[in-house]
């Protein structure tokens, strides 16, 4: 791996020319990185005459993005996704960390239960999942509504959090709890005021991935709404016609919607890592 | 549900706990995974095209079609076998290599992490159109930078393998900082004294690594690759828009194998059938896949 | 006597009050579809009809990519979610037990009989299920600054010569761009195919579910004149270099793209098309474009066109007032004169009523070009095959020629022989 050999070929290089060297290399993974992204935003600040041949022509507009912005769909679709991934991620958070928090500090049949459960519901590929969810939420009365929508995106992370959650609470120390409970603090006090503030950063760290997760989903939403509750990767897929597809509106969009992911990314790292120590 | 003692006296109360901690999520997951699962399972026994939802008893005769189907057995199969290894190892050692990166000071080194955080921000579906129009042998830049110098472009998508790399390569590109995350969250958790009397004892960084890191890193490493596993194997919508399975079905993927029996042949019925084969057996490799590599790590 | 007489009359009285009653409640009617210019001016129509007779229009847009599969599944739930939904010749036959039939809407006797054929949307009752939108077909589009009408290419040979003349001249990147991936068969595989008088499945052109099973649902992958037409494309990619190399895996809108930028003389897409071709804003070559009939290869000698329509049909499930209100716009709409001629205007689709065709084609020549190539055409093609199965024999069929192209050229015969038999069983589904 280069990674071991880079100190011996570093070591006879004078002090400048490794740094010089080291911040090539980093610029070089940073560029490769962020390169489809950077991209993307040239191609969204194209007119629709150049947006495939990214490359050659010098004509930039911001016209797509006001475009884009005319439209009250999507508008409406940026609040809506912003609603949902917000619920979701909070409502995903409270139902996991205390399915976690039993699969930490129980065993036994109903644990190991629960366990299996999990993991073979996680291994069920979403394609034999979304077609019968559409007919579930059709008959529910659930189609292309908010609840409709918002329920099964808390229900997808149940099984991959409940799991994580887990692993949270394995590496916090449970005799606190036990000395809580001989004081005389109920099982749930235990839980709620001793286990849960150390699990706060995990949550955290989780809770911002999560909101990520459900603000790029594309194949529930795009399943489960018609046009009551846009959401925005669904009126993204919208510009793609039956007459082609508008890819200068789309990557306007696309870029528009990469700004708040961005912010909370930006200032959220630091808690996820910080947070997210299995 | 038969209780376990646990040296406390209150099973009742204990087991009322328990199954409140679990009840919300035990409910949601049964309306909306459960349930849709079970109708899908129950229509891969059953006649069920999606046009005409006859709704007959057919037995296993969707699943003896499927399990004969040399095109699923020796095409699709392998296809997704491959992809799910090189997927998973390729963005396992990249994210491991950038965690080390980043859990060193530098200048910067807050700028580089946010840098590399950039695949998760954006929807997937969007940065696999981006990626496909990248590589078009045409205006793609790819080509075009290859040209430029001096190199001759490359048709991508239209070789097997060449395609498979470049639907590799976007999978890879998505997830690599997940891993990144991961693993930086848990080298930074790493207790100081091991490193520092390996690095008074003039220990080599390669054996450092191996000795301490990886060790270490046990739990997380596993983790990591057992649930991306799982999710590579059922990748669908990357590969879905770069490729569609194409140049003919040599990318084909076992999820777009039932998207296809589902939804284009219509068959719900065998599309299911289909799916739930394929959950079975990424059940199976996932629990293999864990014992194994949690062995691995301890040794 | 007298009492039958008055029962009848408060029958009557009765069935009036419920049915004005009933129709009263019916304040709007759904319409499920895909944006698209065509569309969009359809519905204005409804619109136009809807301000009149005060009942709202209420548009719900769906996505292309799942907008067959989301509507097949409400149909077979009969869930009341539209009024109205788009309808295309492709899914006629898939959806046909499930709609409402249409053949009691007045003004429908002014829709083209070809695309309205009980082949395409016939139930098994023999019903109608359709009522025409426009037409859509694809045209050979050409550049003017490159040829005249005179130098544009009769036959696929003459393509090869013309390309390559003009590639040599350094006048243009590539002679021939069009879709070739699966779903965009028809930009470059179909036409071609066509064009050399061969076909998906056997007898050629034949579309009578009722004769294909007859004859075993018989792929033509094993034919002379599908082992041309792969070669032709093979060597106009590899040996011609007309056409770029990944032309086997490209779209309409990667193809599209590549005409539009101005480095390709030719392409096939949709006559909706021209719209856009035309357009500066969305291309480099804007000026510069006129359509054509397809060249021919070897195996045929007079022209051929072929021409579908797009269509509104009515879901089986929803109340009768409801119905009957739709297929009261749906008449509406038929006779709009002052909406069709909107709608040839901003997409160049020739609308629903014939009886307007000849008074579009005295102003405007691309009109009236499109009446002789193509909608008056005695030898039409039917684009699509009309049983359920189709997609996958689509999926099944562009496998196997992809498959071949993307080969070695002396092993084509091989590929397609092999991938005969995927055609035939995607047909009966198995």
């Amino acid at each position: 791996m280069a990674m071991v050999k880079e100190p011996l070929l570093f070591a006879r290089l004078p002090l400048g020319a490794r740094r010089l060297l080291f911040g090539l290399v980093l610029f070089g993974i940073c560029f490769l990185f962020a390169f489809p992204v950077l991209w993307l935003i040239l191609t969204s600040l194209r007119l629709e005459s150049g947006v495939y041949y990214v490359h050659r022509g010098t004509e930039f507009t911001l016209g797509n993005f006001a475009e884009v912005l005319q439209d009250e769909r999507v508008v409406e679709a940026f609040a809506n996704s912003a609603l949902i991934a917000t619920l979701a991620t909070v409502f995903s958070l409270l139902v996991t960390v205390s399915s976690g928090y039993m699969l930490s500090r129980f065993q036994g049949p109903a644990a190991r239960t629960w366990f299996g459960t999990i993991y073979v519901f996680r291994c069920v590929p979403y394609i034999s999942w979304v077609l019968p969810l559409y007919f579930v939420a059709q008959s529910w009365g659930l189609y292309d509504t908010y609840t409709g929508l918002l329920l099964p995106h808390i229900a997808v992370h149940i099984c991959f959090f409940s799991w994580l959650m887990k692993g949270f609470f394995d590496g916090i120390d449970p005799s606190m709890e036990y000395a809580a409970l001989i004081d005389g603090c109920t099982r749930w006090g235990a839980f709620i005021r001793v286990a849960l503030p150390s699990a706060v950063p995990a949550i955290a760290a989780l809770g911002v991935l999560c909101w990520l997760f459900t603000w790029n989903e594309f194949l529930f939403a795009l399943i489960l709404t018609g046009n009551k509750v846009p959401v925005i990767t669904v009126v993204m897929a919208q510009f793609v016609t039956e007459m082609g597809m508008r890819w200068n509106l789309m990557a306007a969009t696309a870029v528009m919607a990469l700004l708040p992911a961005f912010v909370l990314a930006l200032f959220g790292q630091k808690y996820v890592i910080r947070g997210l120590r299995l | 549900m038969s209780s376990k003692t646990t040296g406390r006296p209150l099973f009742g109360e204990q087991q009322r706990f328990m199954l409140l901690l679990i009840a919300p999520a035990a409910v949601l997951l049964t309306l909306f995974q459960v349930v849709p699962i079970a109708i899908g399972a129950n229509a891969s026994f059953r006649d069920w095209a999606l046009y005409n939802p006859k709704k007959t008893w057919v037995g296993l005769a969707h699943y003896q079609a499927v399990l004969s189907d040399p095109e699923f057995l020796w095409v699709v199969l392998p296809n997704t076998f491959i992809f799910m290894i090189v997927s998973v190892a390729g963005a396992l050692v990249l994210g491991l290599a950038l965690a080390l990166l980043l859990n060193r000071p530098f200048a910067g080194q807050k700028l580089v992490q946010t840098v590399l955080l950039v695949p998760l921000m954006v929807a997937p579906v969007i940065a696999a159109i981006m990626m496909r129009w990248m590589f078009n042998d045409q205006f793609g830049i790819v080509n075009a930078v290859l040209e430029g110098l001096g190199l001759d472009g490359q048709p991508w998508l239209v070789e097997r393998w060449t395609a498979f790399g470049v639907i590799l390569m976007t999978d890879i590109w998505l997830w690599t900082p997940w891993y990144t995350l991961l693993l930086l969250a848990g080298l930074q958790s790493l207790p100081r004294e091991p490193f520092e009397a390996a690095a008074i004892d003039g220990t080599s960084t390669w054996r450092v690594f191996t000795h301490l890191t990886l060790p270490m890193l046990r739990s997380v490493i596993v983790v990591c690759v057992v649930i991306r596993a799982i999710d590579a194997f059922r990748t669908f919508d990357i590969v879905w828009t770069l490729t569609g399975g194409g140049p003919g079905r040599s990318t084909e993927l076992f999820s777009l194998y039932a998207y296809v029996l589902a939804f284009l042949s219509l068959d719900f019925g065998r599309g299911s059938a289909a799916a739930i084969i394929g959950g079975i057996i990424i059940l199976v490799v996932g629990a293999v896949l864990y014992r194994v590599v949690d062995r691995l790590a301890r040794t | 006597m007298k009492d039958i007489i008055r029962r009848t009359l408060i029958a009557g009285a009765l069935g009036l009050f419920v049915a004005g009653s009933a129709s009263a409640q019916v304040k709007e009617l759904r319409i499920g579809y895909q944006p698209s210019p065509i569309q969009d001016a359809s519905i204005a129509m409804f619109e136009t009809w809807g301000a009149k007779k005060g009942i709202k229009i209420v548009k719900v847009p769906n996505s292309y990519g799942v907008y067959v599969e989301k509507m097949t599944a409400s149909l077979t739930s009969n869930s009341d979610q539209y009024d109205v939904i788009w309808h295309n010749d492709d899914w006629g036959q898939l959806w046909a037990h499930l709609l409402e039939p249409t053949d009691d809407i007045p003004g429908l006797e002014f829709a083209e009989k070809w695309g309205m054929d009980k082949v395409v949307f016939g139930n098994a009752q023999g019903q109608n299920t359709v009522v025409p939108m426009g037409q859509t077909f694809s045209v050979f589009f050409y550049r003017t600054d490159l040829l005249q009408p005179n130098e544009v290419p009769k036959t696929l040979k003459e393509v090869v010569d013309v390309s390559k003349k003009l590639q040599a001249a350094n006048k243009v990147k590539w002679g021939y761009v069009g879709g070739m991936a699966m779903n965009h068969s028809w930009f470059s595989w179909f036409w071609s195919m066509w064009g050399n008088n061969c076909d998906v499945l056997m007898p050629f052109y034949e579309r009578d579910n009722k004769v294909l099973a007859q004859n075993g649902w018989k792929s033509s992958l094993a034919e002379p004149c599908m082992k041309e037409t792969v070669e032709y494309w093979w060597d106009a990619i590899n040996t011609h270099k007309i056409s770029p190399r990944g032309m086997p895996a490209y779209d309409r809108n990667e193809a599209n793209a590549i005409f539009m930028a101005g480095d390709a003389a030719f392409t096939v897409a949709d006559s909706l098309w021209w719209g856009t071709f035309t357009d500066p804003a969305k291309s480099k070559v804007a000026t510069k474009i006129a359509a054509a009939r397809f060249p021919l290869g070897p195996n045929r000698q007079k022209n051929f066109a072929w021409d579908d329509i797009w269509g509104w049909a009515i879901p089986k499930s929803i109340s009768a007032d409801r119905k009957a209100l739709a297929k009261e716009m749906l008449a509406a709409m038929m006779v709009d004169e002052e909406g069709q001629m909107k709608l040839w205007k901003s997409t160049g689709a020739p609308p629903p009523n014939t009886q307007f065709w000849p008074k579009i084609a005295a102003q405007d020549p691309f009109m009236k070009l499109l009446m002789e190539a193509v909608l008056q055409s005695p030898d039409k093609v039917r684009g699509a095959y009309y049983f359920p199965q189709w997609p996958a024999v689509h999926k099944a069929f562009n496998d196997a020629v992809t498959k071949a192209v993307t080969g070695k050229r002396e092993d084509i015969a091989k590929v397609l022989a092999e991938n005969a038999a995927s055609v035939s069983k995607a047909a009966q589904g198995q």
